[in-house]
Order: C-alpha cells, then structure tokens, then sequence
C-alpha cells in the first residue's frame, strides 16, 4: 500500500483506524511524520531515488544484527478508550417485591443509586374486584355460588386470565367440574356488570367506541360449539381421516373430468357455429352431408352424434379385439378473435391488425405464407375497412388450416382403419363410400371432424 | 443487566443454586451456567461406622458425612461415586426418592449436606434455592422441602418449578408438550405459558430402570456372565465370543445384597448406554440386521458383537399402551382443544431415556403416525444428549437468572409471615 501511495505521489493518510494504528498507537503516527521529510527529486526515476541512503527508510536491513527490537513479543492491544468501570457484588431491592427482601448481584459502581433494572417488567393484569354487598346486588347469579365465584377471580389473577390454565388448577374437590366456556362466560359476565356499575372500568375488557363504553361481549354458545367441533375434528381416527382424503381426491378427479368434457363440447359448439356461420357454404353442406339432413346447426350436432354413438357401439360389438381405437382427432378450435378496440387513450388503428399473443409463432407463420401465396400485402394499410377485412382474412385462414390438418388427420385414421380391416380380413376391400372419402381436398371431412370431436369414443379415450 | 445504551439484557444472576433431584441422579449447580456442577447418584449408602478404611483405600474422609443416631449406634452415609463404588460390609445402599417425590427425609438432608459442603462449599445461608419437582408432587413434601431449606439451611430465598415447566425452557419454549423419559418412569406434561397442566399430566412406569432389567434378562437369555467390575482381579486378552479368563479379587465380607444388585445396576446401564439403539420405525429383524453390530466387552474380559439385538432390547420403551407416543396423545389428548395446536408444534423430549441414540428420531416418527393430520408436528430435543438428560436442570439454570424472575422467589422473610401455606401460590 505504501509502495503504491509512493509511487502515485499522494501522501499517506495520517489518521488511519486500522489493527496496526490500535496496536502501536501513537508511535505509528510519529513515523508517518518523519517520512515525509525527503522528497523525490523531478525528472529521477523511482528505482533510482530508492538505491538512495534515506533516512526515513526504515525497512532496510541493518548491517549488523541486533537483538534490542520486540522480536517476537507480542504488543498488547489497546482497545477500548474509557477508563475500565468498576463492577461489584452489592445488595439490592427489588421494587417488584412487596417483601424487601435483599439478595446479591453483580452491578456497576456507577448504577449503584439505580433502582433495579428488571422491576419494570413487573405486570399485572387488571382483574375487578367486588364487595360482598355489590355482589349480592348485582352478580347473583343461579349456577355460580359466591365462593366458587370468588375462587375464580382469585384463580384468573394468578394465572393472569389464562383461562386453560385456570381450568387446569380449578379446585375440583370443592366446586363441581365446568368447562373453560364456563369459567370464561361468568368472569366476562362480571366485568359487563361491573363496569356498568361502577365507575373506574377495566381496560382490559372496555373499550370506548365514539365516546360510548362498549364492554365485550363473550358469547359462550358459539365458543361451545366451536370447541365441539374442533374436537370432533381432533378426534377422527384414521380411517376417517383416510377416507375423507380418498372422497377429496375422488371429488378432484370428478370435477377435474367435468371441465374436460365442458371444455370439449365448448370447442366443439364454436367450431360448428364457425362453421355455420362462415364464408363457405362448402362446409355446411358437407355437416349436412354427414347427417344426412338439412337441419339447422343444433339439430345436425345432435344427429351427428347420436349417428356417431351408434357407429361406435355397432363398432365396439363388432370388432372383439379393437387392436386400435380411433384416436381422437381434437381440433382446437381457431379463428383468430382480435381484440376489441380499447377504450381509453389514443392508439394507432395498426394495433388492431397486431395478432392477439395466443397464437402461436407456426400458425403465424403458415398465414403469412398463405398471404403470400395469395399476392397479399401481410401488412396493408390500416384504413378501417382494410383493418376488418385483413383481420377477417386472417381468421379464416387460421381456421382453414385447422380443419386442412384435421382433415390430414381424419384421412390417415381413415386409411391406417382401411389397412387395418384388410390385415384383418385377407382377401376383403374395405371400400369406403364417397362421401366420407377425401376426394376433392378440404371440404368432406368437416362432418367427421365433428364427429370425431364430439363421440363418446373422444371422451371415453381421454377421461 | 443493562448495556451501555441503555439496553436491557435478560440475565441478573444472584448467586442462585439450582437443584434437580431424580431418581438416578441428583443434579446440582450455579444458576446461569451451561451444566450442573455435580450429578450424583440418587442412592445414599449407609454402613456402621466401625468399618476404618485401609490404608491404600485412603479417601479423603470429607465425602463421608458422620452422625450419631439417636439408638446410639453409629451410622456412616456413604455418598457419590467414590465413596458408594467401594466394597464395604454391611453398606445398604437406599434410596430417598419415591415416585418422583422425596420419601426419606433424612437421607436427603445427608445428601443436600454433602452439597453444599463438598460441591457448592459454601454456606446455603448465601445462596437462593430452586428446586425441581415432579409434576404429582404432593403438597405435603413441596411443604416439607421449603421447610427443610428455610429452617435447617437458611436459605435466603426458596422457588419450587415444575420439571416439565423447566425442560420446555431449556428447550426455548413455554408451551410444550414435555415427554420426559426418566430411569423410573416416562411421562408426557402439557405446558402452557410456563404453566404445566397437571391434570392432563400421563405417565407409566416404563423408564430406564425397565430397560436395564430388560438388559439384564436379554444377556441371562444369552448366557452371558455380568460380573461386577469391583470383583474382577486381572483378566486377560481373549478372542471374541471366546470364554472369559480372569482372576476374581478377594473381597471383604459381609458386602450387602442392596449393594452388590446396586453395582450390578451400574454394569447393566453402562451396557445399555454402549450398546443400546432405538431403531427409526417399529423393530424388523431384516433392517435391523442391516446395521453394522456394536462391540461390547463386558468386565469379565469377555466380548462380542451385538447386532439385531441392541434394536430389540429398546422396544420395550415405545410399547402400544405404556410407551412415549402413546403418553404424548393421551396427554395431548385431554387437554382443551384450542391448545392442542401449540402442543403438538412443540414436543420437547428430554430425560435420561432421551439421550439414548434414536430415542427422539422414534418418538417423532410415532407421533406422525398418531397425531392428528390438522396440526403441524415438531419433535424437538437438545442435540447433546448430556442436554437431554439435564433439560430440567438447565431449564431451572435459565429461570433463576432471569432478571424478571427475581421477584417471584419466596424469601425467608415472606416465609417467616406467613408460613409455608404459601408455597401452593407462589409456585403453581
């Protein structure tokens, strides 16, 4: 450190608090002073200036060896700064105690006028007392005798209201056995009365609300119950407990397979109002192909699916062996729904173009690229109508590309059930009618899209 | 005390002595220090006077405490270790305590003699007493001590705790579920607000004096020969499970039945401590066999192995019906449902039982398996097992250098007003 305050040409600090400055006090001081006595010479080199005799320079080794140092002594730490302050053996007083008795500590002489440090914890809790005419006047009471009333303010002063502990040590050789409701219902009785009553009121249990003396109120019936039903609670051997756990966890998975099956038909009812109310008369009439009818949505779902269940059962007692069942093609459902215009601030028009953050960075990409395909600009000019129509445009790409991989999906099922069949059945072609047949691409297999979603075969295989 | 600004520090110690007698030991010391000064077996062993000590058995004869008895005749009390463990005829060796409580009088007074003369040597007049007791102490011995220590000693001041109350201090606590597993019996106290609650209070005679007698019929089962230490010569070095060799020491005679099955005692405990292991779940032969044995030589020279056994031999302390956990429940069990919460967060096991390797681990592991799922389960214990085995001692060690507990002591003078009918006050 030394080394390097030289070499920068600052001085060294004089007053500095450090192990060193505390063990050799002063004298580390005077040898600061000494050393700034020579000073490097302009234009010298540092090396050189040091192969220079100095006189301040103490770390040199003498020539001669010399035994007059410390050597190894140690140097006593000087630490505190005060003068050591006495302690002695005295007798005290403890203001705490009403029986002046004088026992020994150790203090310091200095505290020797103080009064004992410790009687200020000394706390008592304020229980109120009454006259044996007082309570003739007011607290009579048909459960409580007087002794055995007197017995219990007597206990809660000493046990500072700890009212289980009070109950503990409640004499039961001369009063009769009462819960801890009891005992607490009559001392809070009292204390109403009494600070009704009477003038001086106990802080504990009076509380003055907009200048109006409100005493609490211990309401026994409930605290009974209460207890009741902790000890009931308490007292459940393990089979019940066990029980209660299994009857939870069934209740979870319950309501954990409702919300599936909820969230199903949902996407399914979204799906076909989409499909209902979209653009291409196309898929209407391929859900009514399905069905076989010209009904509206409802009806075509219900038919749909009750056509579907039959399949399915007719599927399931015909097959014995189902090495493997159709697998449920879900398709979330996906039309881009953009945000409503905000209500509040200024906002640029582009925002409403902006994709909402739920979909996803493929599907993003896949609309781009049909976008592209159809020599359409993927960021036009935000005029309103443009906004609708691009916003729009791109919902029904979304859901165009969902149905065209749902429709990937169905077809392969459709094939692999094909291959399947025909393993089964050497020598046998499953022909498959036409109308389920993917032959012109996107539109046939909506109706087995929802179908396939919205079968029993679907639920059965995820629940 | 107070600090230099103007901090108040929780200690004020005055000088007080704490003692905690038990029915293996007695344990005496300064308030405010760590570990009692002396731990001394809880017997007294009383012999005739006659006896002279030879010359290389030469002890200092200040540990014997000599008084004339009113029949005349002449009756020496023999007292801690190195005056109990010598062979003398016609030494009985008695006991004071009784059910948790002192029963004999004047063997106590002996030993509280040979307290504060030859452990605390200095004068009781100067030194505040706090005693422990059980939690069923009767009313009559609670009278009987503060008697004894304000007229024959002259104590300046008397407090009597509660065991439990003290343990759960030692552990930080003043709300516990104490289960204290002591030589003559094991106990589960509730303590709420450094209150115990002795009608809830359960115990059962299974302690580490049954885990001895266990011992002792294990390695009669095993026949294996438990010589007394003090009859043994020479013996020599023998290979393992090979039949002891050894040279007996001639004896004096007359040695007393009480005195020989006091040493005998003495040798089965030592085996238990060495050898003796409480396994974490209930005794399997497969995983207890799993753990490596433990080497025990007995005095006679001859030694062994002992594997599955050490686990078997401690399953007599957690039996179904008599055990630690069993005790805790019914404990907690019959205390007021709003405190069961803070008693089940805070079982402090302690005693003597305690200290033995796996003891708590098991405790905490029964419990689990037996407390109601609502609450949180802490088992907790002083790690050293020396902690363990003094938790009532320290506790009381804490309590009387409290600077707030200066005021609730019974001084002499308060003793003098108004007499011992105040004991049942001042200390609940």
């Amino acid at each position: 450190m030394a080394d390097i305050l030289d070499i920068m040409d600052i001085e060294q600090p004089t007053a500095e608090i450090s192990r060193e400055s505390i063990l050799h006090g002063d004298k580390a001081k005077k040898k600061y002073v000494t050393t700034k006595t020579v000073k490097r010479p302009e234009g010298m080199h540092r090396e050189v200036f040091a192969l220079l005799y100095n006189d301040s320079n103490k770390d040199l080794p003498p020539l001669m060896p010399t035994d007059t140092g410390k050597g190894y002594k140690q140097t006593k730490a000087k630490l505190g700064m005060r003068k050591v302050r006495k302690w002695m053996w005295a007798p005290f007083i403890n203001p705490a105690r009403k029986d002046n008795a004088v026992f020994h500590h150790w203090k310091r002489v200095s505290d020797e006028s103080k009064e004992y440090p410790f009687a200020q914890f000394n706390k008592q809790v304020s229980i109120p007392s009454y006259t044996e005419s007082e309570y003739n006047q007011y607290l009579k009471s048909e459960d409580w005798t007087q002794a055995e009333t007197d017995h219990l303010m007597d206990l809660c002063q000493r046990f500072d209201l700890r009212f289980i502990v009070i109950h503990d040590r409640w004499d039961r050789a001369a009063f009769r056995d009462r819960s801890v409701e009891d005992l607490k219902e009559r001392y809070y009785g009292i204390c109403a009365i009494l600070s009704k009553v009477k003038t001086n009121p106990w802080s504990n249990i009076v509380t003055t609300v907009n200048g109006e003396k409100r005493s609490y109120q211990y309401d026994a019936e409930h605290e009974r119950k209460r207890k009741e039903q902790l000890r009931r609670l308490f007292d459940r051997t393990q089979e019940q407990i066990e029980e209660e756990q299994m009857l939870l966890t069934e209740l979870k998975k319950i309501e954990a397979r409702k919300r599936e099956r909820e969230r199903k038909t949902q996407d399914l009812q979204k799906l076909i109002s989409r499909a209902d109310t979209g653009n291409t008369p196309a898929i209407n009439q391929v859900a009514n192909n399905t069905a076989d009818s010209h009904t509206p949505s409802n009806t075509t779902t219900n038919i749909a699916r009750r056509h579907d269940r039959k399949l399915h059962k007719k599927k399931l007692t015909s097959q014995q062996r189902p090495i493997r069942t159709v697998e449920a093609v879900t398709v979330e459902w996906s039309g881009i729904k953009f945000p409503e215009a905000r209500s509040t601030g200024v906002w640029l028009r582009s925002q409403r173009m902006k994709l909402p953050p739920g979909v996803g960075q493929r599907k993003t990409k896949a609309i781009e690229q049909e976008l592209r395909q159809m020599n359409i600009d993927v960021a036009p000019t935000p005029t309103e109508p443009v906004c609708k129509h691009f916003n729009e445009l791109r919902s029904d790409l979304a859901l165009i590309l969902d149905l065209k991989n749902a429709l990937g999906a169905c077809e392969y099922e459709l094939q692999s059930l094909r291959h399947q069949y025909e393993a089964l059945n050497p020598g046998k072609t499953l022909t498959i009618p036409a109308s389920i047949c993917n032959t012109n691409e996107e539109t046939k297999p909506l109706g087995e899209i929802i179908d396939v979603v919205g079968s029993p075969s679907a639920l059965n295989s995820t629940v | 005390m107070s600090g230099p600004n103007g901090m108040l520090y929780g200690g004020d110690e005055i000088g007080a002595l704490v003692f905690d007698p038990g029915h293996h030991s007695l344990r005496v010391g300064y308030a405010q220090e760590d570990t009692p000064k002396a731990d001394i077996p809880a017997v007294v062993g009383v012999g005739p006077a006659t006896h002279v000590p030879e010359p290389e058995e030469k002890v200092p004869d200040g540990n014997v405490t000599q008084t004339g008895s009113k029949a005349g005749s002449e009756l020496r009390h023999y007292i801690d270790v190195t005056e109990l463990h010598v062979p003398r005829p016609g030494m009985e060796i008695q006991t004071y305590m009784k059910d948790g409580q002192v029963d004999n009088w004047d063997l106590f007074e002996k030993m509280l003699d040979y307290c504060y003369s030859k452990v605390i040597r200095s004068p009781p007049e100067h030194h505040p007493a706090l005693f422990t007791e059980a939690v069923w102490s009767s009313r009559s011995g609670r009278e009987k001590l503060a008697e004894l220590l304000f007229e024959k000693y002259q104590a300046p001041a008397f407090f009597l705790a509660k065991n439990a109350v003290l343990a759960a201090f030692a552990n930080g606590r003043s709300t516990a579920l104490v289960v204290d597993a002591g030589a003559s019996q094991t106990s589960a106290v509730p303590v709420i607000d450094g209150y115990a609650l002795t009608s809830a209070a359960v115990r059962s005679p299974v302690g580490g004096d049954h885990l001895a007698a266990q011992a002792k019929a294990m390695l009669a089962s095993m026949h294996i020969q438990m010589l007394p230490i003090y009859s043994i010569q020479s013996k020599e070095v023998i290979r393992e499970r090979e039949r002891a060799r050894y040279t007996l020491k001639s004896l004096p005679a007359g040695l007393t039945q009480s005195w020989q099955q006091y040493m005998l005692k003495k040798q089965y405990e030592d085996f238990c401590h060495c050898v003796a292991q409480v396994s974490e779940s209930a005794y399997d032969e497969r995983t207890a066999a799993a753990v490596p044995g433990v080497h025990y030589e007995f005095p006679g020279g001859y030694h062994q192995d002992f594997g599955p056994e050490r686990f078997k031999l401690t399953e007599c302390l957690f039996e179904p019906t008599l055990g630690a956990a069993h005790l805790a429940c019914s404990a907690a069990g019959a205390c007021d449902a709003d405190a069961r919460g803070a008693l089940w967060g805070g079982v402090v096991a302690c005693g003597g039982g305690a200290a033995l390797s796996g003891w708590a681990e098991r405790l905490g592991r029964e419990l689990a398996s037996r407390a109601p799922s609502a609450h949180r389960l802490k088992v907790c214990a002083a790690p050293a097992p020396l902690e363990r085995r003094c938790a009532a001692w320290i506790g009381g060690s804490i309590l009387a250098s409290i600077g707030s507990f200066q005021q609730m002591w019974i001084s002499s003078q308060e003793f003098d007003e108004s007499g011992k009918g105040q004991l049942e006050r001042k200390c609940p």
